[in-house]
């Protein structure tokens, strides 16, 4: 039986020279198949709005009508977590909800999984992080530390509370980063076990006993098959609104606390 | 395939070849494990290859910074602009709409003002006829009963002359016949003025 791991190996399809940078330290560069799933994830994209808006009309075909219901989930999403300020950044959050459903996405049709991959779905939780940092510097100056001061509690406790407030900040984008990485993982790898006892079975490597296990993991496999078109949905989506959540944080400090 | 210098293959010399097929057989394994990468032989996930890091994030920087830039300045006012146009395009269409409803309604209002008036009209018309009708019927029935009346009067002193001239012939005619009567009983006929006393 296959490895469920090795579907996460990263492969080096053209090897470009590596270097050992300062901080970085060591670093193999090449053109893998983690590039080669963003590039097409990335273009599949921008093929996809090109194809929705460029000739939109007033009345939309099917093809606007589903990019249409997209945009205008997410544009409602922003207006109704943010207010009124929500449009203007609703392309950030529309950029990371299409970019990861796309990889998600693509997953399910790909041997490869982008967002599967520990240091995609930590780069996508830090720059969420740091743009909502640096808006929120960049609106409230120093008044961005308000966030961690906890007006409801009694004032002895506040700055304990403050200072777990604080932590629990620091820890968003390490959240964002292992919910979306441990999905697509146990996910893949619950496909790619039960697929395994299917190709086991169908080899006769497990005997008559193989006809029991066939037709339930194939059964498995499917219901699985479908949860995950769900789950690579949903993760994009959750991974949308806790954003927006965060920007919400810092966009409306002065009057939500 | 890169030449694995920082990481030298796992196994050591001495534990190769017993025979050669299990050499080679060690030989193959070692090298598909220095390929798949050294964090693989170590049983953790492919994910932890750190040396991999580095080249993905930077691409996916890049391609996300791109993104974000064609959906912030092409796609997003794109649509917008097709979002405003068609809530325009509804809110003038029922706007239109509405105005035709209007126009619709102070045209039938106009049809029924117009009919109300003829028909006052008509009733005005019809109602000075009937009073004309009417005041000329009692004109000419008042002057005929003046007429009348002329007539009635004219008799009725005709009659009252006459019945006056009777009265005043009835006296001389009692006069007279008094007279007779005491002239035939006194002998003597009686003075005007004891006919008149007695009277």
């Amino acid at each position: 039986m296959a490895d469920p791991l090795h579907q996460f190996q990263i492969q080096k399809y053209v090897d470009l020279p590596d270097a050992t940078l300062p901080v970085v330290g060591y670093v193999d560069f090449a053109i893998t198949n983690s590039h080669v799933a963003m590039t097409i994830a990335f273009f599949a994209v921008v093929l996809f709005l090109q194809a929705v808006t460029s000739g939109a009309k007033v009345v939309p075909g099917r093809f606007q009508a589903a990019g249409e219901t997209l945009f205008g989930m997410i544009d409602g999403m922003t207006e109704s977590i943010i207010g009124h300020d929500g449009k203007k950044y609703f392309p950030f959050v529309f950029a990371i909800f299409t970019f990861i459903l796309a990889m998600n996405m693509l997953g399910m049709f790909l041997s490869f999984t982008v967002t599967s991959q520990l240091a995609i779905t930590a780069t996508f939780g830090v720059i969420a992080f740091a743009v909502v940092v640096v808006i929120g510097f960049m609106k409230n100056g120093l008044g961005f530390f308000k966030l961690f001061w906890p007006t409801g509690a009694p004032l002895v406790m506040r700055p304990i509370v403050g200072l777990i407030e604080f932590f629990s900040f620091l820890l968003r984008p390490l959240t964002l980063t292992l919910r979306l990485f441990g999905n697509m993982l146990g996910g893949h790898v619950a496909l790619k076990v039960f697929a395994g006892f299917v190709a086991t079975a169908a080899i006769g490597a497990a005997g008559w006993l193989g006809l029991l296990i066939a037709p339930l993991a194939m059964g498995m496999t499917i219901g699985l098959t479908a949860l995950e078109f769900l789950v690579a949905f949903l993760q994009a989506f959750v991974f949308a609104v806790l954003t927006c959540i965060y920007l919400n944080d810092v966009v409306n400090l002065d009057h939500a606390h | 395939m890169a030449p694995p210098i920082a990481q030298p293959p796992g196994p050591p010399e001495p534990v190769l070849g017993e025979t050669p097929a299990e050499a080679a057989a060690q030989q193959t394994h070692a090298s598909t494990e220095v390929a798949h990468g050294e964090a693989h032989g170590s049983g953790g996930l492919p994910q932890f290859e750190f040396q991999h890091w580095f080249g993905q994030i930077v691409y996916l920087i890049f391609l996300f910074a791109v993104l974000y830039f064609l959906i912030a300045k092409v796609f997003a006012p794109r649509m917008r602009r097709v979002f405003d146009e068609r809530s325009s395009t509804i809110s003038g269409a029922v706007d239109a709409a509405r105005q035709v409803q209007a126009e619709a309604a102070g045209q039938a209002e106009a049809a029924k003002r117009e009919v109300d008036e003829a028909r006052a009209a008509s009733r005005a018309t019809a109602q000075s006829a009937k009073d004309r009708v009417t005041s000329e019927a009692a004109a000419r029935a008042a002057a005929e009963e003046a007429v009348v009346a002329a007539r009635i009067a004219e008799a009725e002193g005709a009659i009252a002359r006459t019945r006056d001239a009777a009265m005043a012939n009835v006296s001389t005619v009692a006069a007279d016949a008094a007279s007779a009567m005491v002239e035939r009983l006194t002998g003597k006929a009686p003075t005007a003025a004891e006919l008149k006393g007695v009277a």
